[in-house]
């Protein structure tokens, strides 16, 4: 029972420290798409102002709205903290009170209240983003699968902690680095990055995730903002700790982790929405091939 | 043991209450839902009793001729599952039936009763003949309860027609009992399991099984009569039907698995897996692009079967492969997912018809903002949604759980890449479905409770009456209370599968799954400790800004103002429809749906104002089109055909049977 505890203990303490970092990740993604673009971009530390920002802000709320409205953010933010304390990284040991798909469930009960508050203001922007936001994640869904499927089966389990890269064995094979480049094309997408979504604009034909927040507006506006900085660096966590087939810190595969996906915005222009269904068949071929691989 | 036999005598006298006297049929009816509710309970507490204290023998053993009754632990699972829903739908109907008042409504309160006994019938007999009487019973009471409302045409139709279709597969399971029948020399389950069947004959029953019991629990492609008939029926019994009915076809299905059949042939359980797959995605598809919100909770019907089938086939193909400890984990998913289908599936039910009750109407595309004038029934459809897009804290997850892990272990100890290509497509699948099944059911509830009143039929909804929240309420504990501590239920399931290895999933902690040696736990409560803990923050940071009863007395941090709508007042017709809302993945997935549109002017004075649009879509059934149709066409073909050589002249009758003569003869002198 102690041991238990002390686990949970350790488990909070890692989301708070995910979280206290989460805008930091987002701010240096930023600053390296302004270098590329050969702009001197905001501080990293713009993300912390934002919020302290929001926070201080009114919150404009539409007539229409129900408590699902004021609800949303808060489900949203808690999923993505909890997610925080389950991911498999700096202080979370062998137990861990939920698995791979109790992650990927937890995530979806953010979404969920997400998409249904995006049809609480009742306007078309975030029916639009909502409906979109569906779209992509039923797309995404199957390859995460296979991805959490491909771990189970190399070490025999689907608990987070279990599924990391074992450096003893042999780990950088064919089918690693498959799984490697799967899971980076999935993180994008879950985390509404380029080529899929666009993070920097609210232009209604290019948004997903922003046009769900679009009525959003002071505390829960940034509590939206925290939570989805809080995914980024979960999927970088995750993304370093099972995928990643180099032996390296997973403080140093983070930082690397933003830097790509910094470079890989600068290259990329947003994707035609029904062109993401080839874009993740893609992800989910290669992680087909990376398990018959295995 | 007595509490069964005294409870279908209740269900009788519930039965009687369709001779009542039409003055004080109100009376009639309350004392019909009395018994039912009663006799509900007691099958209910007799079977849990049973299952909680295992015990060596059955939970009942009668025999009456050539009529028997015997209910082991499979059948005492099955038993907690209808007494529990039975009773909380008959709290339910007690004001819902209400509203038949003067339409029938002693002959809906018996039939009822009726409809529960021959469940509980099925569920209790111990021979095939037993079974087949109360099976077609169950099929006919059911057809005149979805025929209730015999008034409208497509309520005639949608019952006719699944009428026709449970026949074939009452045929094909009588064919399945025959043959294994025959073999042993008796139709009494207990000696029906030393069949001596084997090789293609055995083949043959576990397809006829198969054939029938799929009907029954709606898997595609025999799944064509469930989204008509659900629609036509009234709530409770779409509830029932849906929440109970199917899950009997489950039993039954599995009474031939284990005891007659065997599981011993790898690709039968192949062909369960499979076809419940497809179920699963195809059906939550349909679900996500109806309109009419008992035709979305029927189509989710059958991917939930799906699912359970899935999981069952999954568990027969762990077995033929000799991993006989880990195939439990399988069964147990089937059978949990089993009972929160038949919480979450009977509590939307009961909302739908609370909607309708209310609105007057099925259409989501008509309504919004219910959540404002019916708190309580959006409250409750709020966590029967969240089940049934299997999110945590709910039932839903715990048999969504269970199947990915007995899938995930299913690929852990399978070495072939045969076996593991087959776990890559239920994977595929699973993913598929249960992100889909989420986006239903946020376009379900996001349409009909969220956002602006679309018509002024949403103007008159109203609160429902105590009894009918009652029964939803009942049922919204239960499904967060499994989901909270599932280890209660998921213990007593695998009592019931004690026969073919023991292992132990249910912990205080939660749920532990360790099929290959490293274990795997889903510990809700703590979870939910640490969300509570999270939550307390936040919502002390939260509150200070915005008010929950939406009030703005807390300071001055909140402002109330219209949706910004680029600078106009945006007008209700302006939210997302729910058909614009599945659009993209129509999209998507249109080389499986196939929709079919029509876009007419109907006037066109200038090229842009002033138009008046006349839009349809239909998206047809792609197995009504490609499988039934075709069928229809052979069969009036070949009538067709036949009407050439009748042509009712008595003379040409005549010459028949003179032709028949002579080859008779001639047939005799040449043998």
């Amino acid at each position: 029972m102690e041991a238990l505890m002390t686990s949970i203990g350790l488990n909070l303490v890692q989301g708070l420290v995910l979280l206290i970092f989460a805008p930091l990740v987002a701010g240096i993604i930023n600053k390296v798409k302004a270098r590329l673009q050969k702009r001197r971009g905001a501080s990293v530390l713009q993300e912390y102002f934002d919020i302290c920002k929001w926070w201080k802000k009114a919150t404009i709320l539409t007539p229409y709205t129900s408590v699902i409205f004021i609800l949303a953010p808060v489900v949203y933010f808690m999923t993505s903290l909890v997610a925080a304390t389950m991911v498999p990284g700096f202080l979370t040991g062998q137990f861990s009170v939920g698995d791979a798909f109790i992650f990927v469930y937890i995530l979806a009960l953010g979404r969920f209240f997400m998409t249904l508050s995006s049809m609480d203001a009742a306007t078309s922007f975030g029916g639009m983003g909502g409906s979109r936001e569906i779209y992509v994640s039923v797309l995404v869904e199957p390859a995460i699968m296979l991805a959490i499927l491909i771990n189970s089966i190399r070490y025999h389990s689907t608990t987070l902690s279990s599924m990391v890269i074992d450096y003893d064995g042999a780990y950088f094979t064919i089918s690693a680095v498959l799984a490697c480049i799967a899971f980076f094309l999935v993180m994008l997408a879950e985390n509404s990055r380029l080529p899929v979504d666009n993070p920097d604009t609210h232009l209604e034909l290019t948004m997903i995730h922003e046009g769900m927040t679009l009525e959003y507006s002071g505390r829960l506006l940034s509590l939206i903002h925290l939570g989805s900085y809080l995914k980024i660096i979960v999927f970088l966590t995750l993304f370093g700790a099972l995928y990643v087939p180099i032996n390296i810190p997973l403080a140093i595969k983070i930082l690397l982790g933003a830097v790509i996906i910094g470079v890989v915005e600068t290259l990329n222009n947003k994707m035609r929405l029904f062109k993401v269904r080839v874009y993740l068949g893609a992800a989910t071929v290669f992680l087909l091939l990376a398990i018959i691989a295995e | 043991m007595d509490f069964l036999l005294i409870s279908l005598l209740i269900y009788l006298l519930g039965t009687l209450t369709i001779v009542f006297p039409k003055r004080i049929e109100l009376a009639a009816h309350y004392l019909g839902m009395l018994c039912a509710v009663l006799a509900s309970g007691m099958v209910a507490y007799s079977s849990l009793n049973y299952l909680m204290n295992p015990v060596d023998g059955w939970l009942l053993e009668a025999s009456w001729g050539s009529y028997s009754l015997q209910a082991d632990a499979w059948s005492a699972a099955f038993l907690l599952l209808t007494g529990a829903a039975g009773a909380m739908t008959s709290i339910y109907a007690i004001d819902y039936g209400k509203s038949y008042k003067g339409n029938r409504i002693r002959l809906l309160s018996g039939l009822w009763n009726l409809f529960l006994l021959s469940i509980v019938a099925v569920l209790l007999s111990g021979d095939a003949f037993t079974f087949i009487v109360a099976w077609e019973l169950m099929a006919l009471v059911s057809f005149l309860l979805v025929n209730h409302e015999a008034g409208k045409k497509k309520t005639v139709s949608a019952a006719y027609q699944y009428m026709v279709m449970t026949h074939i597969g009452t045929a094909a399971i009588m064919v399945a009992f025959f043959l294994i029948g025959s073999s042993s020399g008796s139709f009494s389950f207990g000696d029906m399991a030393n069949n001596e069947l084997s090789g293609f004959m055995k083949n043959v029953a576990f397809i006829c099984a198969f054939l029938g019991f799929a009907l029954k629990s709606g898997l595609m492609p025999l799944h064509i009569w469930l989204p008509n008939a659900h629609p036509a029926a009234p709530s409770h019994v779409s509830a029932l039907m849906s929440g109970v009915m199917l899950k009997v076809a489950l039993y039954g299905f599995g009474r031939f698995a284990f005891q007659f059949i065997g599981m011993d042939i790898f690709w039968h359980g192949l062909i369960v897996m499979l076809v419940g797959l497809v179920s699963a995605f195809l059906g939550v598809l349909y679900a996500t692009m109806e309109v009419d919100m008992k035709r979305i909770l029927a189509y989710s019907s059958v991917e939930n079967m799906g699912i359970i089938f899935a999981a069952f086939g999954c568990g027969m193909v762990m077995y033929s492969m000799n991993m006989t400890v880990v195939c439990v984990v399988a069964f147990t998913a089937a059978l949990v997912h089993a009972f929160s289908h038949s919480l979450m599936k009977g509590l939307l039910f009961m909302s739908a018809g609370a909607v309708m009750h209310s609105v007057g109407s099925k259409n989501i595309e008509l309504m919004g903002g219910l959540i404002k004038k019916m708190p309580y029934t959006a409250l409750f459809t709020l966590i029967g949604s969240m089940a049934l897009s299997s999110l945590p804290f709910t039932s839903g997850l715990v048999g969504e759980w269970l199947t990915l892990q007995s899938f995930a272990t299913l690929a852990q100890q399978a070495g072939t890449p045969e076996l593991r290509l087959l776990v890559i497509f239920a994977f595929i699948m699973l993913g598929l479905t249960g992100a889909t099944a989420l986006g239903c059911f946020v376009r379900l509830y996001g349409t009909a409770f969220l956002g602006r009143a679309r018509t002024n039929i949403v103007d008159k909804a109203h609160e429902m009456p105590v009894f009918m929240l009652l029964g939803m309420g009942l049922e919204a504990v239960l499904i967060v209370a499994i989901g909270l501590m599932p280890d209660a239920l998921v213990n007593m399931v695998q009592q019931v599968f004690a026969g073919i290895a023991a292992v132990s999933i249910g912990t205080p902690l939660g749920l532990i799954w360790g099929g290959s040696g490293r274990y795997a736990l889903y510990s809700p409560g703590i979870i939910f400790a640490v969300f509570a803990l999270i939550a307390l923050f936040v919502f002390v940071a939260v509150y200070r800004s915005v008010s929950f009863a939406g009030k703005e007395s807390t300071g001055s941090l909140v402002r109330r103002d219209v949706t910004w709508n680029c600078g106009t007042i945006p007008t209700s017709r302006q939210q997302y429809s729910a058909t614009g809302f599945s659009k993209p993945l129509r999209r998507a997935f249109d080389g499986i749906l196939s929709p079919r549109r029509s876009l007419t002017y109907l006037r066109k004075e200038h090229a842009y104002y002033g138009r008046k649009l006349k839009y349809e879509l239909e998206i047809p059934d792609i197995f009504n089109d490609r499988l039934y149709k075709p069928i229809q066409q052979l069969m009036i073909n070949s009538s067709s055909a036949f009407h050439k050589i009748q042509e009712g002249s008595v003379r040409l009758y005549i010459g028949y049977t003179m032709v028949a003569m002579i080859v008779v003869l001639i047939w005799g002198v040449l043998l």
